[in-house]
């Protein structure tokens, strides 16, 4: 089995998988509660509390697979990108782990991470496909060709979808985090009402700082006391936007890349409209859109295992090369 | 009894395997090559990891980042090899290198952690009481050199073993072990954002 720990931004997690993809336990151990009060993740305040969690939440999933630490035979970590001191929390536990019973260590990228969300059984997706990755720190079109990696189409060029989400949810003062609160309230509202725009870039990138400032305005030009009256609104309309923006890119690219297959992972693709607009396309399943150890195991069985001792002084990296 | 002691709390970490007060390795490296430096000195000292019997770890105060590796290798390595651990301050074990001095590290932002009244704290270097004649050290003396020294205060050359917070100290402090889980690290600030919390200039 594969020990897989994931501690790149404020999620503490560990996961047990088998070499074919089944998934033994999935422990998460979310910290979105701590950090409401500062209406966002603080890393200082997020690395403090991996800190306290990964022991536990590893014990935790041993536990869950009724394994012990002789039962693991490569132990997976998220190495970057990420909080590098969040990371580094992640990284020191999983080479000490690996270190104490001489096991192999294999260094995940966390995107490469979301991709290997879809390779978990049972369901698993069969490349190539075109996958699109969207959550708070990410938003990306990628081309996949095989389980290994995957070659990137399109990014975004300032905010991610994610954030947008955040940053819509604190503007309609729907607090932290934003998704699944746009998500809910959007459905008591009119996707119509209001008409805001997402900027078209060239290529197949994304830009959500534009669509932000919009919805300042909208939220502006409002009487006083009517934002409470048309906040449904003002949720469905925003999501509809973003939606619109990341499905409309997804078939574009999808179409001039000849790609057969789509497929969506991330925080993100856990939104009901998403969801609904790509229902033809491979969803990644709601437990692991959000980050989780899990997609991070998965993704170590088709990256590059380092043997014992060659990562005693492996580092973190905090953003892609 | 043999004792597997490191602190990573500041940019010279310390490794050390002591056996009955015995100094069989140490090692100085930074903090994420620290587990290549157990390595490393449990083989000079020929100690199998499993024959290690105690963990000693540094809890700071130092750098938040570099603390919080020592601790999670600490708990970590507790856990894989069911050994009890106990932490020591990184300031105890700077004084203990050098009887009678005052130990100083550079807590950035223009400030020191030092032991006041045997209390680790937070200060500038200019609000530290220096007595004349008195011996400074740590990586918070080299760096506020100036300021000590201009009070009267004596701070070794920059390469002096003194400023090093070796881990045979920490070995030779450690008392009351049990589980890593309690071992907490000397952050001494609370995170920015709590502060700006606190003080209503963060508004959500």
């Amino acid at each position: 089995m594969i020990l897989g720990l994931e501690t790149s931004c404020d999620e503490t997690a560990a996961a047990l998988v088998t070499a074919d993809g089944e998934v033994r336990a999935n422990v998460v151990a979310s910290q979105a509660e701590l950090h409401a009060r500062y209406g966002g993740v603080v890393p200082e305040v997020a690395s403090r509390r991996h800190l306290e969690l990964v022991a536990p939440v590893v014990e935790r999933a041993l536990a869950d697979a009724g394994a012990g630490l002789a039962d693991v035979d490569a132990v997976a970590v998220t190495r970057g990108p990420g909080l590098i001191g969040a990371l580094l929390v992640g990284l020191s536990a999983a080479k000490t782990l690996a270190w104490s019973r001489r096991l192999p260590l294999v260094p995940v990228d966390h995107l490469h991470g979301h991709v290997a969300s879809l390779f978990l059984e049972p369901g698993s997706v069969e490349p190539p496909f075109l996958c699109l990755l969207a959550t708070g720190g990410h938003t990306l079109l990628l081309d996949v060709q095989d389980r290994a990696g995957y070659r990137v189409v399109g990014t975004t060029l300032d905010d991610a979808a994610g954030e947008a989400f955040d940053k819509g949810a604190r503007l309609l003062g729907l607090g932290y985090p934003g998704g699944a609160a746009i998500d809910r309230l959007a459905r008591a509202g009119d996707p119509e009402a209001f008409s805001l725009p997402v900027a078209r870039v060239p290529g197949f990138d994304f830009s959500f700082s534009g669509l932000k400032t919009a919805l300042v305005y909208a939220v502006r030009a409002l009487e006083a006391g009517e934002l409470e009256r048309r906040r449904a609104d003002l949720a469905a309309s925003y999501q509809r936007a973003i939606v619109r923006a990341l499905v409309g890119r997804t078939r574009a690219a999808a179409e001039a890349l000849g790609a057969q297959k789509v497929a969506v992972v991330g925080g993100v693709a856990s939104n009901s409209e998403l969801r609904e607009s790509l229902a033809d396309a491979e969803l990644a399943p709601l437990a692991l859109c959000t980050d989780n150890a899990a997609m991070i195991a998965s993704a170590a069985r088709f990256a590059t295992a380092i043997p014992f001792p060659d990562y005693l002084a492996l580092d973190a990296y905090a953003s892609a090369a | 009894m043999t004792i597997l002691a490191f602190d990573t709390a500041t940019d010279v970490a310390t490794v050390a395997v002591v056996r009955d007060g015995e100094v069989l390795a140490e090692r100085r490296s930074r903090a994420i090559r620290i587990l290549h430096e157990i390595e490393s000195a449990l083989a000079e000292a020929g100690v199998e990891r499993g024959a290690v019997e105690r963990l000693a770890v540094g809890t700071g105060p130092g750098s938040y980042t570099g603390l919080r590796m020592g601790l999670i290798t600490a708990r970590t390595l507790a856990f894989a090899l069911g050994v009890p651990a106990a932490g020591v301050s990184t300031l105890d074990a700077l004084a203990a290198g050098s009887p009678g001095a005052t130990p100083v590290i550079d807590a950035r932002r223009g400030e020191i952690f030092t032991l006041q009244d045997g209390q680790p704290s937070v200060l500038a270097p200019e609000d530290l009481p220096v007595v004349p004649g008195s011996l400074y050290v740590g990586d918070g003396a080299v760096r506020y050199r100036g300021v000590l020294e201009d009070r009267g205060g004596t701070v070794p050359g920059e390469e002096s073993e003194a400023h090093v917070p070796w881990a045979r100290h920490h070995a030779a402090l450690a008392a009351d072990f049990g589980s890593a889980e309690r071992l907490e690290p000397l952050y001494l600030r609370v995170p920015d954002a709590e502060v700006a919390v606190q003080e209503g200039r963060l508004r959500i």
